[in-house]
């Protein structure tokens, strides 16, 4: 008997040895450690043998097929191994193939930019709104503090429009600046006031660093206490969410009709930190260390007045800059002629 | 405007002693006029000496040349040189090897190398004026040499000092300072100084002349106008007229003026020393007393440019008794002009009216320094501080006497004008308003405000109740205008970075406009469908226009456009795109592109509507319009609108006949998508078929359901059957639809298209359609002969109703 079980270990692990398909290892499984195979057949025998020799020729027979049965799941696991390997290195691929062409597409870069600019005004309480490009000589100057006869007037080369003059409003002209929307802004009388208007605007001049159509960004906060030093405040976390972190804003007197003071608003330059120079050089980007970004002031008090207020009750800001010149002004963004923005040029819309 | 200041010229007026030009350009940039750049003087003259000729030579092959040995102090150079007027024992102007010269004058620096003239050595180059940027101060002919001991006859000289210190300019750096349009003021060098003084808080030397002494002859000047409102004039006989010393060329070229003569250049220096313009008529050729008036209808007049002008009668004149001799406040006439022979000259000082100036000169295209002055607006109380200056100069300069009275006529007196402001409104507008703990720290005390506008000349300046009040100084009475300039003034000698900033937290009164999120919205979208967003100009030309047949006359005009392609506003965005996507065909055969602008629309009596328009456009595929209507519907769906129909668009001039649809909402169109018609592709001359679709953003937000609602799953599954059938070509997808839907099948939960097949097995003018009918019950699962059978109802009602056969 005991023979007989030593018999049958070698006829498997022989017949085993052949095996290399999953299936085969399953027919394999059956013959000899099924219900019905050889090893279940040999245990029947069992029964005839002397209660003695019972419980050693019982352990022989379990020891065969936990063997047995260690070896299958080792030959199986090898098998399944192979099977995989086999398979997946069909299936392997050139990866250095270029991935699907997905043509993805492309917002503008002005839209870009206003959205990137209505993003950080959003999150410091300002609104965005929407004014008329094509406005009333009111609105464009008169009630800016820019009376008819006054120099200021030439300075933006307005595009006038072939329609009648109206009574009150005056001329029909295309907006120079989105400051049009300061008096109609407030004449909403929705304090605080706390705008920021992005739209096109209108000049007449073409170069490389002129559109005639071209987009600017207005801000105007009006209530009650505001101060030069809460232009400062908004001026320097503007700069620093736009420009990052390490740039800072200085004010300068300057004069616009619509303000009083006036500033101008320089940004340390992001090439030179600020140094104007760049390894013993003097900067190329700068002026001695400062980039100039654009006008600012506190609202005029005839202004407020225009719109119906009291400048002894209200006060506010305004500043109002050109978005293709600020875009510029980010690193990497040195567009050398502003023509380029709205030439439609697909190779350009797509490089945003 | 720009001025350029000479450093040691401004330091006339204000002691800066101990300060370089580098501090001024800082301090003044952030409390006053911006310095913008400074150009320390001299430097262009690096290795260029004074040398003294020893020795001249014919040169063996040339009988134009000359071989000198010129004495540089440290050694003796020999120097070929073609100057005319070359001679021993002369003083001259050496430019030694590496120095840089303009070659005749002309064209960019180049640096001197070690050269052979015509077989002779030469180890430098003697200089002409034009040569050394000098031709201003000295002129002088073709190929004549600036001989420096005959332009400064008085000093001595020694060999080898280098030019700039013998023309004392090494020192000096000239600073280019922006001053803003309302500050005429500060545009002289006295003004400036005025403002470095207080900045800087250092002591300030205003100009003070000597009082003039009248003269025994009479002066008649009149004012004919009320656009002069002050003219002064005063007659000095007995001048001469000549160059002027090196000190006053040399502050006028470090001012971007040339130097004339002793008289023009007296005027010249004065405006520029006290921003005040002046003139100076030859006495002899004035004919009679002077007035400011109007020009007569017809006159002309040469002026010192040697041009004729027509004036009309808007223009201001300076005139004799016989004829203009000034376009007054412009320039002045030729034939009065000061000339070396003038021995009696009358000078003139005298206020116009800005916008007077500022028109008449736009008008006749002139301008000059003068005028840029005056249109700026200047005050009558100058007068006679330049006058009293010009004669003072002139006596000095030029020699002479008075000879007449001060003629002096005004008719507008002036009358100082006192800005009054409360002292805590004033700190409430600059630091905000302040809590008891932190008011004494940001604020600035009434006596600190005094001091800042007395400094600036204001007077008398005093604090009464809290308000502070002060007397505007007569050259600042333009600018401050309203009492809120006070805070200005205030605000920036104290420093704009000792103002701490503050972040004012808070939110709007206004809500976010509700199309600006949505147009946001749109765009996004758009990206995610592949589209490349373009943007043009609001206004087109008149050629786009009427190729896009869109008649000009309806659309709002530009009056001055700035050519014929920025004429219209544009009516529609279509013309932009189809232009756009032609220009880009050639590099991108395929394009999918979108804009989304305001178009413009003509009211009556009104401004004009501005609507956002959305166009789209697509090219690269035979399917196009297939394509582009599929991603329209993908917005719809997007914006959760639900379409009636598609109505086909025939008869419209933009669009092909057969390809071109319209997505009705509540009996309205929404959109419309199809092909450009061909017969205006052509006019673009486009590669192949382009698909667009056009609508307007106020539409499309109107019927956007942006609430979504939700529907449970379905308990039950579904069972699916395709159903074919091989119908007429020209039978549409839509009536299959209907037709399945009016069946009326409580089982039948969805219908959709999938296919459409022509070809074998399918009879020519014939076309099989393929829908998914999706059954369910919302209570059980079906059964399989439920679902056979409602699909089979289905089936034979098409069959019958709509001719179909099966595949």
């Amino acid at each position: 008997m005991q023979q007989k079980l030593e018999q049958l270990k070698q006829d498997a692990l022989r017949a085993l040895q052949s095996v290399t398909a999953p299936d085969a290892l399953e027919a394999w499984e059956v013959a000899f450690l099924g219900r019905r195979g050889a090893l279940a057949t040999l245990m029947k025998g069992l029964a005839t043998v002397s209660p003695e020799e019972r419980p050693l020729l019982g352990a022989k027979a379990n020891e065969v097929k936990l063997g047995l049965e260690q070896t299958l799941v080792e030959v199986k696991t090898k098998i399944e191994g192979a099977r995989w390997e086999k398979k997946l290195e069909e299936e392997r691929v050139d990866i250095t193939q270029p991935g699907q062409l997905i043509e993805t597409g492309h917002l503008h870069i002005m839209t870009q930019a206003i959205r990137e600019i209505t993003e950080i005004f959003e999150r410091a309480g300002f609104v965005r709104s929407r004014h008329p490009e094509v406005d009333w000589d009111y609105y464009a100057f008169e009630a800016l503090n820019m009376p008819k006869d006054h120099p200021a007037r030439d300075e933006w080369e307005t595009f006038f429009m072939d329609a009648p003059i109206d009574e009150k409003m005056g001329k029909m002209v295309l907006t120079p600046h989105t400051s049009n929307a300061q008096v109609r802004e407030l004449q909403k009388r929705e304090f605080p006031v706390r705008m920021i208007n992005i739209g096109k605007c209108y000049r007449r001049q073409i170069d490389s660093t002129h559109v005639p159509m071209f987009h600017q960004f207005e801000g105007l906060y009006v209530d009650k206490g505001v101060s030069v030093a809460d232009l400062r405040g908004i001026l320097d976390y503007f700069v620093k969410a736009f420009f990052g972190p390490t740039r800072v804003t200085r004010l300068r007197p300057f004069h616009f009709r619509f303000t009083e003071p006036s500033f101008e608003i320089d940004i340390s330059c992001g090439v030179c930190q600020g140094t104007g120079r760049v390894d013993g050089q003097k900067c190329r980007m700068c002026k001695r260390g400062w980039l100039e970004l654009g006008g600012a002031g506190m609202v005029h008090p005839n202004v407020l007045h225009a719109a119906g207020l009291s400048d002894a009750e209200y006060s506010g800001f305004a500043f109002g800059w050109g978005v293709e010149r600020t875009y510029s002004m980010k690193e990497g963004m040195n567009i050398d002629d502003l023509r380029t923005i709205y030439k439609n040029d697909v190779r350009f819309l797509q490089q945003f | 405007m720009n001025i350029l200041a000479s450093f040691e010229w401004i330091k006339e007026y204000v002691d800066l002693e101990g300060v370089t030009p580098e501090q001024v350009a800082s301090r003044l940039s952030l409390s006053g006029p911006g310095v913008e750049r400074l150009y320390p003087q001299g430097t262009e003259w690096d290795r260029i000496v004074i040398g003294h000729v020893t020795t001249v030579e014919a040169h063996p092959q040339a009988d134009k040349l000359r071989i000198t040995s010129v004495d540089v102090g440290s050694k003796t150079l020999r120097i070929v040189c073609g100057g005319s007027n070359v001679k021993v024992d002369q003083w001259v102007v050496v430019a030694m090897l590496g120095a840089r010269v303009k070659w005749h004058g002309e064209g960019e620096l180049v640096e001197l190398k070690p050269i052979e003239i015509r077989g002779a050595a030469s180890e430098g180059m003697i200089c002409a004026a034009n040569e050394v940027g000098l031709f201003d101060a000295f002129p002088h002919g073709e190929a004549e040499i600036l001989d420096v001991g005959e332009v400064f006859p008085e000093r001595a000289f020694i060999a080898g000092q280098p030019l700039a210190a013998f023309l004392e300019v090494q020192k000096d750096t000239v600073l280019d300072i922006e001053v803003t349009t309302n500050r005429p003021d500060a545009m002289c060098m006295q003004g400036l100084a005025r403002e470095i003084a207080v900045v800087l808080d250092r002591p300030f030397k205003p100009v003070v002349p000597m009082p003039i002494e009248e003269g025994e002859k009479t002066l008649n000047v009149s004012i004919n106008t009320e656009d002069c409102q002050r003219f002064m004039a005063v007659r000095v006989d007995g001048v001469t007229v000549a160059h002027s010393p090196w000190w006053l060329k040399r502050r006028l070229l470090s001012a971007g003026i040339r130097p004339i003569n002793t008289l023009v250049d007296i005027g010249n220096y004065v405006m520029l020393e006290l921003g005040q313009p002046m003139h100076a008529y030859d006495a002899d050729k004035v004919n009679g007393s002077l007035t400011a008036k109007k020009a007569e209808a017809g006159q002309a007049m040469k002026a010192l440019d040697g041009k004729t002008y027509d004036l009309d009668t808007t223009m201001l004149v300076i005139a004799d008794e016989e004829k203009p001799v000034a376009i007054a406040g412009i320039m002045g006439g030729e034939e009065t002009a000061i000339t070396l022979e003038t021995t009696s000259v009358v000078f003139e000082a005298a206020t116009f009216n800005e916008v007077n100036i500022r028109r008449t000169s736009r008008k006749l295209h002139l301008t000059s320094e003068s005028q840029s002055l005056f249109e700026k607006g200047l005050s009558t109380e100058a007068l006679p501080i330049a006058l009293a200056r010009a004669v003072e100069l002139c006596l000095t300069l030029a020699g002479g006497r008075v000879v007449t009275n001060i003629a002096d006529q005004q008719t507008l007196p002036y009358k100082a004008v006192a800005r009054a402001m409360h002292v805590e409104k004033i700190n409430e507008l600059i630091f905000g308003k302040q809590d008891s703990e932190t008011l004494s720290k940001n604020t600035i005390s009434s006596e600190d405000m005094e001091a800042i506008l007395t400094r600036l000349g204001f007077e008398p300046v005093g604090t009464k109740n809290g308000v502070l009040s002060a007397c505007v100084p007569w050259w600042r009475a333009h600018d401050i205008e309203a009492d809120r300039d006070l805070v200005e003034e205030i605000a920036r000698i104290y420093g704009y970075v000792n103002i701490p900033p503050h972040f004012p937290a808070g939110i709007s009164g206004s809500t976010r406009d509700p199309s600006l999120v949505f147009e946001d919205r749109l765009k996004t979208l758009l990206k995610g469908l592949g589209f490349t967003e373009l943007m043009s100009y609001s206004f087109v030309s008149r050629e786009l226009l009427e190729r896009a047949q869109i008649n000009p006359e309806v659309c709002l005009r530009v009056q001055n456009p700035l050519s014929n392609d920025f004429e219209y506003m544009r009516p529609s965005l279509m013309p932009s795109l189809i232009q756009a996507v032609s220009e880009n065909q050639e590099r991108f055969p395929r394009q999918y592109v979108f804009e989304l602008s305001n178009v413009y629309q003509q009211k009556k009596g009104d401004l004009p509507a501005e609507q956002p328009e959305l166009v789209l456009g697509l090219t690269g595929a035979s399917d196009a319009w297939n394509r582009l209507k599929g991603r329209v519907e993908a917005i719809f769906r997007e914006c959760g609108i639900q379409v009636d129909a598609w109505r086909r668009l025939e008869n419209d001039p933009w669009w092909h006949p057969g390809r071109s649809m319209q997505a009705m909402v509540n009996g309205n169109v929404l959109a419309t998508v199809g092909e450009w018609h061909p017969r205006l592709a052509e006019r673009w001359k486009l590669n192949a078929p382009l698909a667009v679709a056009q609508m307007r953003v106020a539409d499309l937000l109107a019927v956007t359901q942006f609430s979504k609602t939700y529907k449970p799953l379905p308990l039950f599954p579904e069972s699916t059957r395709d159903l074919a059938l091989v119908v007429d070509e020209a039978l549409t997808i839509e009536t299959v639809q209907r037709v399945i839907e009016e069946a009326n099948e409580p089982l039948l939960r969805d219908v959709a298209w999938f296919d459409v097949y022509r070809g074998q097995g399918v009879a020519p003018g014939r076309k099989s359609l393929a829908f998914h009918l999706v059954f369910s019950h919302p209570e059980r699962t079906l059964e399989t002969a439920e679902v056979d059978t409602a699909f089979a109802r289905i089936r034979r009602l098409c069959v019958e109703q709509l001719n179909a056969g099966e595949r």
